[in-house]
């Protein structure tokens, strides 16, 4: 201590005990660190949440990473998706397809908010054909028991498999599923309240009241899918009603059916027609083998009166039809084993799907919407959130004049 | 006095660490392997005795998921697929219902990816 001290002196040791002491002590106080009382003038350490005290944590091992509180007050999350797409005869066409940002909040363990805000093809400007901005989805989820929980805000609609999965890692193909963009809109989004729960054994619903489609901007074409309302201009006259249930009790198998109900006429008057959908979809992977698969059938009542009020406001025939039917299966494999940590999926999907799959007596379907594809193409994943994909498409029509060509598609999509 | 008081606080500690030491390296009372997929945990209920040692192994099935039993403090990222797994020791102390979910944002559906243990 000496040597350390160069102010230290050994008390005299002609000095009585007590003394010496009294003079080690003083010593002491003076090399000591700051007294108690600054000690407790700083901010107290944050006391660490009380584990609840029914379970108690032992310990956490494995591939993980502790999650910070950051993550667990839900940050910014999002998906992108770049497409090149060429049609037979044209060019590669360029399109940065979706940039969409994901935010959420808990403002506690029982109320969670969610929202998905999107622009679509990169560029939005006043009064130009451009893309959109979109809220996709924003609500409130109150989270009461595992089986009965609240939700209201702008909702997505339960009814197949990618309007409430379309992160671009999690399908294949570049561009989505034709039946689950004409048959069944997407990405189908309305304003609207309801119950979500999980039922125990593998099973889960999502019930919904939401405002309803217009039947307007309904066309033989594109169905029913032009009719969403997106949040906008919407209305809850006739509110519609749409529900999932799925079954997820089984490893890596989901089944799922949907329905939609409702009345479309909100802005065609005197003419209120009835939407109803009824769907049914299933994935399966075993091993290094995946299948999914969807069926659709759509029904529209008082086609005829809405074909000719349409007529009347437009000049132009929309020769809506008064049931609609797609379907697809689509089988994959994993071209590598599990152990590279990188995954190149090839895929096919045959497609059947017709918009006017029946008409209103004094309409005729028309064959060019009767229409098949075959796609084809392979999903290299470097990471399981980054996507780059190449699909060729071989699209089909029952028409012998207007031939639909066919396609290549490349894409890009991550999520992060 | 002070001596005694000193030993048995070294034993108490001694105890507990040998306690927890032995919690973490005995064999689990019940293994449940959980996976995570957009957006479900799969089992979503899972049922446990009292006073049993659980160990879950977290997997999931495509993206990064969390881990997170609402104030139990355990809160753990689940590496994507591919990329290993995740596990997690408790040990069920008392009877109840403790609701899980996932804490890292993993699209549409994040909300509603949740579970619970009964424990009985």
């Amino acid at each position: 201590m000496g040597q350390l001290d160069p102010t230290f002196r050994r008390p005299d040791p002609s000095m009585a005990l007590a003394d010496r002491v009294r003079a080690l002590e003083q010593r002491m106080e003076q090399l000591l660190p700051a007294p108690v009382e600054t000690a407790a003038a700083a901010a107290p350490p944050p006391e660490p949440p009380a584990p609840a005290a029914g379970l108690q944590p032992v310990s956490i091992t494995g591939d993980f990473q502790r999650a910070d509180n950051g993550e667990t007050r839900l940050p910014v999350a999002g998906y992108m998706d770049l497409h090149f797409n060429k049609e037979r005869g044209d060019s590669f066409r360029p399109d940065f397809h979706r940039f969409v940002l994901l935010f959420g909040h808990s403002f506690s363990d029982r109320i969670k908010f969610w929202s998905e805000f999107e622009l679509e093809h990169s560029l939005v400007e006043g009064g130009e054909p451009s893309g959109e901005i979109a809220l996709e989805q924003a609500y409130l989820d109150i989270l009461v028991k595992p089986y009965l929980n609240f939700r209201a805000g702008m909702l997505l609609a339960p009814v197949g498999i990618v309007n409430e999965r379309h992160e671009p890692p999690s399908f294949n193909g570049v561009e989505r599923p034709f039946v689950e963009t004409t048959i069944i809109p997407t990405t189908w989004r309305e304003l609207g309240a309801g119950l979500t729960g999980d039922l125990g054994r593998g099973f889960r619903y999502r019930a919904y009241l939401t405002s309803s489609l217009d039947a307007s901007r309904f066309s033989g074409e594109f169905g029913i899918s032009e009719g969403r309302s997106r949040g906008f201009e919407a209305s809850m006259r006739n509110p519609a009603t749409m529900g999932r249930l799925e079954f997820a009790g089984i490893r890596r198998l989901t089944l799922g059916g949907s329905f939609y109900t409702g009345h479309a006429g909100f802005n065609t008057p005197g003419v209120n027609p009835r939407i109803s959908i009824a769907e049914a979809d299933g994935r399966y992977s075993i091993r290094r083998f995946d299948i999914r698969g969807l069926f659709a059938h759509t029904w529209i009542t008082r086609t005829q009166d809405l074909n000719r009020l349409l007529t009347l406001q437009t000049g132009v025939n929309p020769n809506v039809a008064r049931q609609l039917r797609g379907y697809y299966v689509e089988p994959a494999f994993h071209l590598l084993p599990r152990r590279f940590g990188k995954d190149i999926i090839a895929f096919t999907r045959y497609e059947r799907f017709n918009t006017q799959h029946r008409m209103a007596p004094g309409y005729l379907a028309l064959p060019h919407f009767d229409r098949s594809a075959w796609v084809a193409g392979l999903t290299y994943k470097p990471t399981p959130d980054v996507a780059l994909k190449f699909d060729y498409v071989f699209n089909r029509s029952r028409s012998t004049v207007l031939r639909p060509v066919d396609g290549i598609n490349l894409g890009l999509g991550w999520w992060f | 006095m002070v001596v005694l008081m000193r030993h048995a606080l070294t034993v108490l500690v001694l105890a507990g660490l040998l306690l927890a030491q032995t919690a973490e390296n005995r064999k689990p009372d019940r293994v449940v392997t959980i996976n995570a997929e957009r957006f479900a945990f799969s089992p979503s209920k899972i049922t446990v005795k009292q006073g049993q040692l659980v160990e879950f192994v977290l997997v999931s099935d495509d993206t990064d998921h969390g881990f997170r039993i609402a104030g139990a403090g355990i809160d753990v990222a689940i590496p994507p697929q591919g990329r290993g797994e995740a596990k997690v020791r408790f040990i069920a102390r008392e009877k109840g219902r403790f609701v899980f979910e996932c804490s890292r944002a993993c699209g549409a559906g994040h909300n509603l990816m949740r579970g619970y243990i009964e424990v009985k």
